[in-house]
């Protein structure tokens, strides 16, 4: 498989160098459009994919999504699991707001944005998935898509240790893609090698230094092959740093 | 005549009480966390209009008020609608189903 799209705009939340005063009030900035009674709901898992999105598209963009995240909200499902274990009723905002789709659908709400919303658990594929979901959408005649990949580290129950399926931090990259335009040129192709450089979390930081940095490609294996991402030469900017 | 009188004062204040201790359950099961309680008016809706509050809130409610009050809001049989209309409506259900 190969195929080309045009990267618009990318923002990345929280900051990958920390500061902690000036992001808790930059994220207060990000968050100001979103309706009060919608707000209460926001996790802080939901609350950095709003802030890594809403840098991407302004409040009356009306766009196709496409969300990406390995574990969602396992925090929330996991304590509902000890209420229930406790023998505990649980409650239906905690529950509602417990499946994988909950964040999309906060986003949908608050951006009154009613196109198509598809959410992805993508397992080992990692990154690749949303990708393809996305480029499948700009296929099909979509003029831009947003992707929003997203977690945060996994509650200590799960035993995670051997496998690469936990990072360290919670982040929300977001990225606006297009068919054609203005933008950085990408090439995404599939390779035969295998390996494994981890799902998701584990990805995502190399994913973020890739379009950070002048590295002109980055290759992510699986263990059933590997998917490549290539910075192309294009008429509007040249292969190197791409600016946020 | 005057005992009557007294009665009814006497109704009256245990179901303000009730109202308020029913404003600070709602600020609280649902996370209203700019809202205190003198800014809800007992009769003011609570749902789309009003407080503003959905479908999830009223779930959420109801659960909070079988854990308080142990009073259960059956959807099948009782009058939703009119239950959750105000804080009113809800102290005067609660008040009537504990009797």
């Amino acid at each position: 498989m190969q195929q080309d799209f045009i990267l618009q705009k990318w923002a990345v939340w929280p900051p990958l160098q920390a500061d902690a005063e000036q992001d808790l009030a930059r994220q207060g900035e990000l968050l100001a459009s979103v309706p009060k009674m919608l707000k209460r709901r926001l996790s802080s898992l939901a609350k950095i994919v709003f802030c890594a999105a809403n840098q991407c598209i302004d409040e009356h963009t009306i766009i196709p999504t496409v969300f990406s995240s390995a574990h969602g909200e396992l925090a929330k499902s996991f304590a509902l699991m000890e209420m229930l274990e406790a023998g505990e009723e649980i409650s239906p905002t905690a529950f509602s707001l417990s499946v994988h789709n909950a964040i999309a659908g906060l986003f949908s709400m608050a951006w009154q944005n009613k196109l198509q919303c598809t959410v992805v658990a993508p397992g080992e594929e990692g990154l690749a998935a949303a990708f393809i979901e996305a480029l499948g959408l700009l296929r099909e005649g979509a003029e831009q898509v947003l992707l929003v990949f997203y977690d945060e580290p996994m509650v200590d129950f799960y035993p995670f240790a051997p496998f690469k399926l936990s990072a360290d931090e919670s982040r929300a990259l977001a990225l606006r893609i297009a068919k054609s335009g203005e933008g950085q040129a990408v090439k995404m192709s599939s390779l035969p090698l295998t390996g494994n450089d981890g799902e998701q979390p584990v990805q995502l930081p190399a994913f973020i230094r890739f379009l950070e940095e002048p590295q002109a490609r980055l290759t992510l294996k699986t263990p059933r092959h590997s998917w490549r991402w290539e910075k192309m030469l294009n008429q509007h900017s040249s292969r190197g740093k791409l600016h946020g | 005549m005057t005992v009557y009188w007294i009665f009814l004062a006497h109704k009256e204040n245990t179901m303000s009480s009730l109202e308020d201790d029913l404003k600070q359950l709602i600020i609280d099961s649902l996370d209203l966390e700019d809202i205190s309680v003198e800014d809800i008016d007992s009769q003011e809706a609570l749902f789309n209009e009003g407080l503003g509050l959905d479908s999830i809130d009223a779930l959420e409610l109801g659960l909070a008020i079988r854990k308080k009050y142990n009073v259960r809001i059956d959807a099948e049989k009782d009058d939703v609608v009119k239950i959750f209309a105000s804080v009113a409506a809800l102290a005067e259900f609660i008040e009537s189903e504990r009797h």
